[in-house]
């Protein structure tokens, strides 16, 4: 469903000092991000150009950090392009599109990318690994999650996101172990955060907005009060049973491991008796003890499946759960709301 | 050799007579030149295309030569050359046959070699490349032979029996050879030689080299008298005295000798004969025995003992044995027989069966002992020892491996299977025969026969009677036919003999199958069914040797086909389900080996499967039986299918119907169906959304009547069977799938989208109401079908199954729990779980309000 990882520019990691130099690096540096509402209206129009069903488009957003907030002030989108032309360098074209959006005079500096998504299905390893890269050379990046399902329903859905920094941390090491997630105490709570986002547009266009508003029919909004639910529901549920599977899966065979685990120690721990049991006895009889054998060779400990996945499985099902429950509270309230209705107008 | 031709040369033209000279005296260096003079003389009078045989001669000299000096190297060399030679003179060595003087030189030479090999200590002296050479050779050398086996061999035989003749001579003939002593060596071998051509000359063989020789034998007559008259002698001698003529031929089969089988002027009888006889026989099986002299020979006997009227029990027992030589002439059990000799056989079979017909006084038997056989005596019934039944049978497995060996497309195969009827006949008669004379093992033993030449076929001409159409536009000698015995009731009569009387296992079993098989094929259900159930065969086949587990599961796909015939989908489906499920049906029918299995299998396991595989014309159409068993699976699978379209532990009814459907999903571009698969699947597909119209389309049409259809005898009652069948099922996928968006459905409209009569639809909706597949109530007075509605709604069966994934989630997740704490429960407390639990309580909210509403 996603395109691998993002590419970036090796010259973006040079930013990320001046960047780290103008804030502390340890507080958050984005607690608030500021679109410019061309950004949306750009990332929508991609989606509706290019992408259709569990198609996912991708984009570079511009902008640039202002004390703690950060203002995405432009973007473009990313060409889809498919396996087969080779000849096309991502990189290439990114600096191209860079370098011509400086020379009229736009923001041009990288700040995060934007992803379109399918019912709200997008913590996937592939986001993941693309949004530690970016994280990692640009500190300020974020990542947007624009859900053109529940804008055809007519609230927009943008939401911004970012590692948090003990994710970063884990993913810096690459340690994915039972244990190394253990340390880490990170749950699948806690591998996002997600940032407030505030759309700003300059005066004028409120003002034709507010223009606009006044011509509008109310027919235009009807969207919003649509009462049919099942079909959306039974899409997510689809999803999220998909999802639980595979999470079942995970935990079957982490449940073999552990087992498997525990049943060598139990050996190691019989073979360590023994051992002591013997040199115990050649002590008495004034020999030598045996010699030291390197026991993590004899046992060698099974391998242990990676729990990043399983995580972040767990993410994307507390994820489709939200938006269940989003959904549904919403749709009880418009029930109520017809029923309220149905009873005035009866 | 070429000493040979030296001295045949002496006479032939005045300028080698002078080399004649020479040759006794001068061993070795000189004594080939006059050699190649007599040939090129003769060579260029004679016919240009014997060039090559002088080609071929030159050769050997070489080797001969080599062979004197004993360097290897260069007799492989020339060895390698004159393989070539030959093969170049391939045309001409078929038109006139192999030429002595090759196949002498391959008998030598293998015969040096083996001399040289033996010989370690000279072996030790050889140099390196000449020890090399040497082993390379003689690989080379006995690989070559084996062409030329029963040429080397007669060869050989010749050679033996001629030394003895001359050892003979000599210490008879006290005026010995004039030449001195060294020479008289090479005389002996010389007339060795000679014996040998002239010996040939009065044989069929008519090489080259017999041509030349008969040229200088004329001269060398004089020389060669002596020995004639010696040889007369000792012929005379043993005239004298009584049988004497046997030591002469020495326990050695003298192949070339047939013609004379008996010396002039010994009376021939009975004793004589069978003297003869055994003595042909002792041959039998010893090696180099040449196998097709021994049938000529044998039949020559029997030729022999009919001339002079040696009576019927002699005749009797050559014929067995001409029969059982016959079958002997191939040593390989994989092998089949040669045409010529299958007709022999099979003439020879007859010809044995007329004589036993004829003679009601002949008495045979396996049990009866050479000593106690009477052959000759004619006032007593006749005693003799063999077994007609075991010729018979060895006779139809001869068939079936012809069958086997021959390629099924051929008109070839059509020619052979024309033997079936000869084949059939012979068991036929001597089944009358045994009916009278054998035992009851017997009877059952050719009865089994009989079956299995039975029990594949399809009666038509019972079909036909049974239909009444008997003699409409039949020609005469067809109404004729058809008023023999049916098939059944000589099946029937045949198969309960056995039953009764059999006490082997297993021609019961195999019975019992062809029973059930026959029964199938001419559609008598219950008669077929019965018949298995009742043998309890299922539960113990698998103990069975793979003929007859072969032969059950020929049976089990015949009793699938006549249920789905009859209408009974459901038996069909279950009956074909083991032998379609495994998708090896080609295999367990023993109807072609799978060539994924080759590398598991070795050669020899590979030779025995083969000899397991039933020949083509008994096969079953595969391509009908994974139709029938897809279309039978279909009108399963999928009203069930629509049934359980929510239910998480569903099972599918046909595994391999399913992979067939998710083939066809996987398609990108879905043309029209092409293949027999494609049309069910795309049937199927019809199916589902009960729209039997299509569905009827994609399963009868003309593809699909020329491919499977018009195989069934009654056609058209199986496609009025199967129309009917895909309406009825049509009716209840239909019911399935769309009774939650109906409140009452009038039962008139259903009948109409169906073309079913209303009684049936309304027998059909019943019966769905009392399964509870159907969650409905009839109407009588407005002939309605009024749906309760208590199905779940997709989105609450959805919710339902991912309430028992949930379970199945938590419940591993405690194992690992467990596996920490120890204890088991207690760990309900995570976010993601109240975020479900809080999805579980809107939709039943949304539940309760939609009921208010």
């Amino acid at each position: 469903m996603c395109f691998g990882p993002f590419p970036l520019h090796q010259t973006m990691a040079s930013r990320k000092e001046s960047a780290a130099s103008g804030s502390s690096p340890l507080e958050t540096p984005v607690k608030q991000i500021q679109i410019d509402g061309l950004v949306v209206l750009k990332i929508i129009k991609h989606y509706q150009e290019e992408g259709q069903g569990s198609e996912v488009v991708q984009g570079v957003l511009l902008g640039l950090v202002v004390e703690d907030s950060l203002e995405i002030t432009n973007c473009f989108p990313f060409p889809q392009h498919t396996e087969d032309d080779v000849d096309f360098d991502e990189v290439q074209y990114q600096m191209e599109m860079m370098r011509s959006l400086r020379h009229v005079n736009i923001d041009h500096l990288h700040v995060g990318w934007y992803q379109s998504t399918y019912y709200g299905s997008f913590v996937s390893r592939a986001l993941l690994d693309s949004q530690f890269s970016y994280q990692h050379a640009i500190e300020e990046s974020v990542v947007l999650i624009y859900d053109p399902i529940k804008t055809a329903q007519g609230s927009l859905c943008l939401k911004a996101y970012r590692l948090t920094p003990k994710l970063m941390e884990i993913c810096k090491e690459k340690d994915f172990s039972p244990e190394g997630l253990k340390k880490a105490c990170i749950g699948f709570e806690i591998m996002f955060e997600e940032v407030p986002i505030v759309i700003k547009n300059s005066h004028l266009i409120n003002v034709l907005l507010l223009d606009l508003q006044e011509k509008s029919t109310v027919a235009d909004k009807h969207e919003l009060l649509n009462l049919s639910s099942s079909n959306h529901l039974e899409k997510s549920l689809q999803l999220l049973m998909d999802r639980v599977d595979d999470m079942n899966q995970d935990i079957g065979k982490y449940n073999t491991y552990c087992r498997n685990l525990s049943k060598q120690q139990q050996q190691k721990q019989q073979y360590l008796q023994r051992r002591q049991q013997e040199n115990t006895q050649r002590q008495s009889r004034g020999e030598p003890p045996l010699p030291e054998e390197d026991i993590s060779k004899m046992f060698k400990p099974p391998q242990a499946p990676p729990r990043m996945d399983t995580l972040l499985i767990a993410g994307q099902v507390n994820n489709y759960c939200q938006n269940i429950k989003e959904f549904t509270s919403q749709n009880l309230g418009k029930l109520f709301m017809a029923e309220a209705l149905q009873g005035h107008s009866s | 050799m070429s000493r040979f031709f030296a001295t045949g040369s002496d006479s032939e033209s005045e300028e080698s007579s002078s080399a004649d000279e020479i040759t006794p005296k001068a061993t070795g260096t000189t004594f080939n030149k006059p050699n190649k003079e007599a040939f090129t003389t003769n060579l260029i009078l004679c016919c240009p295309l014997r060039f090559r045989f002088e080609e071929l001669t030159n050769i050997i000299k070489t080797i001969r030569n080599a062979m004197k000096i004993r360097d290897m190297s260069k007799c492989l060399e020339e060895f390698e050359q004159l393989y070539r030679a030959f093969l170049k003179s391939k045309t001409i060595v078929d038109k006139e046959g192999v030429p002595q003087f090759y196949i002498r030189l391959l008998a030598d030479l293998e015969d040096y070699l083996n001399q040289l090999w033996e010989d370690k200590e000279g072996k030790k002296k050889m140099n390196k490349n000449n020890a090399k050479a040497l082993s390379t050779l003689r690989q080379k050398i006995r690989k070559y032979n084996k062409d030329f086996e029963t040429e080397i061999a007669s060869y050989k035989e010749v050679l033996n029996s001629s030394t003895n003749v001359i050892s003979l001579c000599r210490c008879q003939d006290e005026e010995s050879e004039s030449d001195d002593d060294e020479d008289s060596e090479d005389w002996g071998s010389d007339s060795v030689d000679s014996g040998g051509e002239s010996e040939d000359n009065e044989g069929a063989a008519a090489s080259l080299a017999v041509v030349f020789l008969k040229k200088y034998k004329d001269g060398r007559r004089k020389r060669h008298k002596k020995i004639e008259q010696v040889e007369e002698e000792v012929d005379e001698d043993g005239e004298a005295e009584e049988g004497g003529w046997e030591k002469v031929k020495g326990g050695v089969p003298l192949v070339k000798e047939k013609p004379k089988m008996f010396a002039k002027g010994t009376e021939i009888n009975s004793a004589v004969v069978i003297k003869k006889l055994t003595e042909i026989l002792q041959a039998r099986g010893k090696k180099g025995t040449d196998r097709a002299a021994q049938i000529e020979l044998l039949h020559a006997l029997s030729g022999i003992s009919n001339e002079n009227n040696l009576g019927q029990g002699i005749l009797v027992k050559i014929k067995f044995n001409i029969i059982a030589s016959l079958y002997d002439y191939n040593t390989n059990l994989a092998a089949f027989m040669k045409p010529e000799m299958w007709k022999k056989c099979l003439e020879c079979i007859d010809e044995l069966l007329d004589i036993l017909f004829e003679n009601n006084n002949i008495f045979i038997g396996e049990n009866i002992a050479e000593d106690s056989e009477n052959l000759a005596i004619s006032d007593q019934p006749f005693r003799v020892r063999g077994c007609i039944l075991t010729l018979v049978e060895r006779m139809d497995e001869e068939f079936t491996k012809i069958m086997q060996n021959t390629d099924p497309h051929s008109q070839e195969y059509v020619d052979n299977l024309k033997d079936e009827g000869r084949v059939c006949g012979i068991i036929d008669r001597l089944l009358q025969y045994l009916e009278s004379k054998g035992s009851t093992e017997e009877v059952c033993r050719i009865y089994l026969r009989r079956i299995m030449h039975t029990y594949y076929k399809f009666d038509y001409k019972a079909h036909r009677r049974s239909l009444g159409l008997q003699g409409e536009t039949k020609s005469e000698q067809d109404q004729e036919e058809s008023e023999g015995e049916d098939s059944a009731i000589i099946m029937d009569r045949l198969c309960k003999f056995i039953y009764a009387k059999d006490r082997t296992d297993r021609i019961r079993t195999c019975a019992i199958l062809c029973h059930i098989y026959h029964h199938a094929l001419h559609s008598r259900w219950y008669q077929a069914r019965d018949l298995m159930l009742m043998s309890h065969l299922q539960d113990n086949i698998q103990h069975a040797d793979p003929p007859v587990q072969i032969l059950y599961n020929r049976t089990m796909v015949q009793l699938g086909i006549c249920a789905f015939r009859q209408g009974m989908i459901k038996d069909a489906h279950n009956a074909l389900l083991d032998i379609q499920s495994s998708g090896r049906a080609k295999e367990l029918l023993g109807q072609g080996l799978l060539m994924r299995n080759m590398q598991e299998r070795n050669a020899e396991q590979e030779k025995i499967e083969k000899r397991r595989q039933v020949p083509f014309h008994m096969h079953i159409n595969l391509e009908l039986l994974e139709c029938v068993y897809l279309v039978s699976a279909m009108l399963l699978e999928i009203p069930y299918m629509a049934a359980h379209e929510f239910d998480a532990r569903r099972r599918m009814i046909s595994k391999q119907f399913h992979h067939q459907l998710r083939v066809g999903e996987r398609q990108p571009l879905l043309g029209p169906p092409e293949s027999m698969r494609e049309h069910v699947v795309a049937a199927s597909k019809a199916m589902k959304m009960g729209d039997w119209r299509t569905c009827h389309s994609f399963i009868i049409n003309e593809k699909m009547n020329s491919k499977v259809w018009d195989l069934f005898p009654e056609t058209q009652c199986v496609r009025e069977m199967l129309v009917r069948k895909i309406q009825e099922e049509s009716l209840r996928t239909y019911l399935f799938t769309y009774s939650s968006v109906y409140d009452s459905i009038s039962m008139e409209t259903l009948s109409e989208m169906f073309e079913l009569e209303l009684p049936t639809v309304h027998s059909i909706i019943s019966k769905m109401i009392i399964n509870e597949e159907l969650m409905a109530s009839l109407d009588q007075p407005t002939q309605t079908v009024v749906m309760h509605r208590t199905e779940p709604t997709s989105l609450q069966n959805m919710a339902l199954q991912l309430a028992e994934k949930l379970g199945g989630l938590v419940e591993n997740n405690e194992r690992v729990f467990d596996l920490k704490q120890g204890v088991y429960g207690g760990y309900f407390n995570r976010g993601q779980y109240l975020a479900k639990i809080q999805l579980f309580e809107y939709l039943e909210s949304e539940g309760a309000k939609k009921s208010q509403y």
